[in-house]
């Protein structure tokens, strides 16, 4: 029976394949192999939309005028500049730039190449639109220093230049390669761009004249893994060295990091992050339940917030007290007694007093899609109905709670924010500026002078210690209003092989820079 | 013949019209701005009216189909919203992925499932029959993410024997010649990489071919059933013939005309079924592409890539009619 036959050589031949080559070993000490969900967009600052694969390649390849130190990051450093000065008015911004350095194709970097790169992203990158119109001037000083100038005082305007989109550019290279740059980026950093395949991966590989001295690798592979079983089985297997928990919206089920906790080939990194999650009332409202301070207070007392941590998060989460997470440098310690801590009995008091019957209180939880949000509404109904409230959950696609959320058209909705620079002006200023309310998923925060002011005072204030005793106040304000309940903050959390060394986790987008990084 | 060609070829342009506006219509019905989608919970509204602006989504609807139309005369998809690329250089780099994949599968599904069918049929309740026949049932039942979990579990995370995912070794370069990644390692003598791509073959193929094979087996096995209880059968073995000849030549050659648009159909489906197993198994094909577009509302992706799957099915129901008039006699007269 020829039929047999072929089936037992088919039977005979799979082992056989096991039988592979297990070539380039030696090269594999120095490769480090990171599984990302998806394709890069925009591989070049004049095109990056703050999407996290492409903005954590961008700070590979190329530099910024300053970055934040490392691993604290509340502090800011030079890296391309060597030294900056702030005129009084807060407009003017002087930095004296590196000597010596040069771009990955052999052209040299100066003042010239920063004006060209910043006034590129100013014309071609619209998501970096309303901050980069800013800039009314470059000025080339000398080769290696170069003048700023601002239309308004603005200080995070040098946590913006620490962001992707302000990375300096070859102009030579851009020159050469026009439309296709972004397939060819061109910088000063400490790996050089070799090549992408779509849908597969992207290399980079040492540049051994970065200024900062060659990096300890000699190549990074990204390879693009969508499915996140597949990217926990390549780790556990040794096909990838990092797995990066990368999502504004969705994480990995506590379980699952537990079961990795156990493998001893595997490390899991945690840092605080300045994601914010909460449930927030529509406060642009003016009639209906939610009007009432006192409802608000009754809610946010209702909420079992430690033990959400523990029970959905299993400890990969944090608590949040106010507007600005506990790791940013303008975070005011009294929130931490001013926020709300779990009590139901005086939730039904509050309820009492504002002469609301909690059983008329029929709400629509709106929230994101995915079962970590599911998990989270749930939670959140659940306390709500031990303080006799019905809410029922509505999960919805991005998309649609967006126009829901921006239009008001509901009361209470579960949303968060991942500010995408590293200064407190990304959460206060988008999430509570009245003027700012139908503009994007914000507090919907009514006019009111006094907080508007403070917020627009607190962001256009140079001087640091002031500018932090505002935000201060800011938090103390905006937590009088009781905008919302402030659920947890979300680790970031990066899984990597035991013997990868050096990794240190931003805790603001872009996540992780490879130069110091080393394999064992 | 040439003529039936001519006029299968001409009756595809009205499906494909239609398939066009339907696309066309339904992707704008899903719920969702590409802008907002693409941009994130982060962004502005004046941020997001920018990109709007920089993507055409600003102009009416009928003007945006009548430029996709002008440009699909001319062979072109237009850009990808996400990626700024055009979707025609997109979908053709990634289809030699699909195809390896999806042709490999049925030529696997092939090998496994008619054999079996027969030998089943030939003994039908005997224990082999028992045992396909529950091989089978889970073959059918079995959704495909679970079995590419359990051997992915099995061949390469506990035996090691077989890459978790990819389409070739991270570590090897390879040029891409024709775009098939096993052919590509032959021609240019690298031959480490074409062993690489086989390798990784194994398992999104035995995915994908499972449930074709479970499907044809039980197929082929229940028409043979029919066929050898049929007179000419009896004739046949009347006239003395060898069993095998009787078996091969006169009940399988009669069974095979089903199979063949079951075959047909179930590639067609296969393609959908492309979409999950490319995905788990990180394999760069136009179905996880297409996947990953609906995600991010990439207007012209979804359209460009579902026009390219509404083209394979066409085409393919145009071969089974062709492969009907090589095995059927009575059909190829009919065609002329």
């Amino acid at each position: 029976m020829n039929i047999w036959k072929g089936l037992a050589a088919a039977v005979v031949t799979v082992p056989l394949i096991s039988a592979g080559t297990h070539a380039q070993a030696q090269d594999r000490s120095k490769t480090l192999v990171v599984a990302v969900p998806s394709d890069p967009v925009g591989l070049e600052p004049g095109g990056n939309k703050a999407e996290p694969v492409g903005s954590e390649i961008i700070l590979n390849v190329f530099d910024t005028l300053v970055a934040w130190t490392s691993p604290e990051f509340k502090q800011l450093e030079g890296r391309l500049a060597t030294s900056w000065t702030i005129s009084a008015d807060g407009k003017e911004f002087t930095f004296k730039l590196r000597d010596g350095v040069k771009f990955q194709d052999g052209t040299p970097f100066d003042a010239a190449a920063v004006k060209f790169s910043l006034e590129r992203t100013k014309a071609t990158n619209s998501y970096v639109k309303a901050t980069f119109d800013l800039i009314k001037d470059i000025a080339v000083v000398s080769p290696t220093e170069v003048k700023i100038t601002l239309s308004a005082a603005y200080p995070a305007f040098l946590s913006i230049l620490a962001q992707p989109q302000s990375a300096i550019v070859s102009p030579a290279a851009v020159q050469k390669f026009g439309d296709r740059f972004a397939a060819n980026p061109v910088g000063t950093g400490p790996f050089v761009f070799k090549g992408a395949q779509a849908d597969t991966n992207v290399v980079l590989e040492a540049n051994p004249d970065y200024f900062r001295g060659a990096p300890k690798l000699s190549k990074i592979i990204y390879r693009v893994i969508p499915d996140a079983s597949t990217r926990r089985l390549e780790l556990e297997s040794g096909g990838v060295d990092i797995v990066q928990q990368q999502g504004q919206l969705s994480a990995i089920a506590a379980e699952d990091i537990e079961a990795l906790k156990k493998n001893k080939d595997i490390k899991i990194l945690e840092t605080s992050s300045q994601i914010i999650r909460q449930l927030e009332f529509n406060n642009n409202k003016k009639d209906g339940p939610f009007a009432n301070v006192k409802v608000r207070q009754a809610i946010t007392y209702a909420i079992d917030y430690d033990g959400l941590l523990k029970g959905v998060f299993g400890g990969t989460a944090e608590r949040v007290y106010g507007p600005l997470t506990t790791n940013s440098w303008a975070f005011n310690p009294k929130m931490k007694e001013l926020a709300p801590k779990y009590d139901p009995a005086l939730a039904k008091k509050l309820l009492a007093e504002a002469k609301v019957d909690p059983s008329s209180l029929d709400l629509k939880l709106y929230s994101f899609q995915g079962p970590l949000w599911g998990a989270v509404a749930t939670f959140v109904q659940a306390n709500l109905a031990d303080i006799g409230v019905n809410a029922t959950i509505q999960q919805t696609e991005f998309p649609a709670l967006r126009a829901l959320q921006t239009s008001g058209q509901f009361d209470v909705a579960l949303d968060g924010r991942q500010p995408w620079y590293n200064d407190p002006d990304a959460h206060i200023t988008i999430g509570y500026l009245s003027s700012l309310a139908n503009t994007a998923m914000t507090f919907r925060m009514p006019e009111d002078k006094v907080l508007d002011d403070l917020v627009l005072k607190a962001q256009q204030t140079s001087d640091m210690d002031a500018r932090k005793q505002l935000y201060f106040q800011v938090q103390e304000e905006i937590a009088k209003k009781v905008p919302g309940a402030y659920l947890f903050s979300p680790k970031l959390i990066v899984f990597q092989r035991a013997n990868v060394e050096g990794l240190v986790v931003n805790s603001a987008p872009p996540l992780n820079e490879y130069w110091s990084v080393s394999k064992k | 013949m040439a003529s039936f060609i001519i006029r299968r070829l001409i009756a595809l342009i009205p499906v494909m019209c239609i398939v066009l506006v339907i696309v066309f219509s339904l992707v704008r019905l899903i719920p969702g701005d590409p802008a907002v989608t693409l941009l994130g919970p982060g962004a502005a509204q004046e941020q997001i009216d920018a990109l709007r602006a920089q993507l055409d989504l600003d102009q009416p609807v009928i003007l945006q189909f009548a430029n996709y139309v002008f440009g699909l005369l001319q062979g072109d998809l237009g850009f990808s919203l996400k990626s700024g690329q055009p979707v025609t250089n997109e979908i053709l780099m990634r289809l030699p992925a699909t195809i390896e994949l999806s042709v490999l599968a049925v030529i696997v599904a092939i090998i496994f499932g008619i054999p079996i069918g027969v030998l089943s049929a030939v003994r039908p309740n005997s224990i082999f029959d028992h045992i396909t026949r529950v091989v089978s049932l889970i073959g059918v039942s079995m959704p495909a993410f679970l079995l590419a979990l359990i051997l992915q579990l099995i061949f390469a995370t506990y035996l090691g024997w077989l890459p978790v995912s990819g389409r070739m070794s991270s570590f090897l370069t390879a040029e891409t010649v024709t775009g098939f990644a096993i052919l590509d390692g032959i021609i240019t003598g690298n031959f480490a990489a074409a062993w690489s791509a086989v390798q990784h073959l194994v398992l999104p193929t035995a995915v994908l071919a499972a449930f074709l094979a479970a499907t044809l087996g039980r197929f082929v096995r229940n028409t043979m059933l029919d066929v050898m209880g049929e007179d000419f059968i009896r004739t046949a073995r009347a006239k003395g013939l060898r069993r095998s000849d009787v078996v091969l030549n006169h009940g399988l050659r009669n069974s095979l005309l089903p199979a063949i648009t079951v075959i047909g159909l179930k590639f067609a489906e296969m393609l959908g079924g492309a979409i999950l197993t490319e995905t788990i198994f990180a394999w760069p094909g136009i179905g996880r592409y297409m996947f990953e577009a609906i995600k991010n509302r990439d207007y012209p992706v979804i359209q460009g890539t579902t026009l390219v799957f509404a083209l394979i099915f066409v085409l393919t129901s145009i071969i089974v009619d062709l492969l009907y008039g090589v095995l059927d006699p009575r059909v190829r007269k009919r065609m002329e």
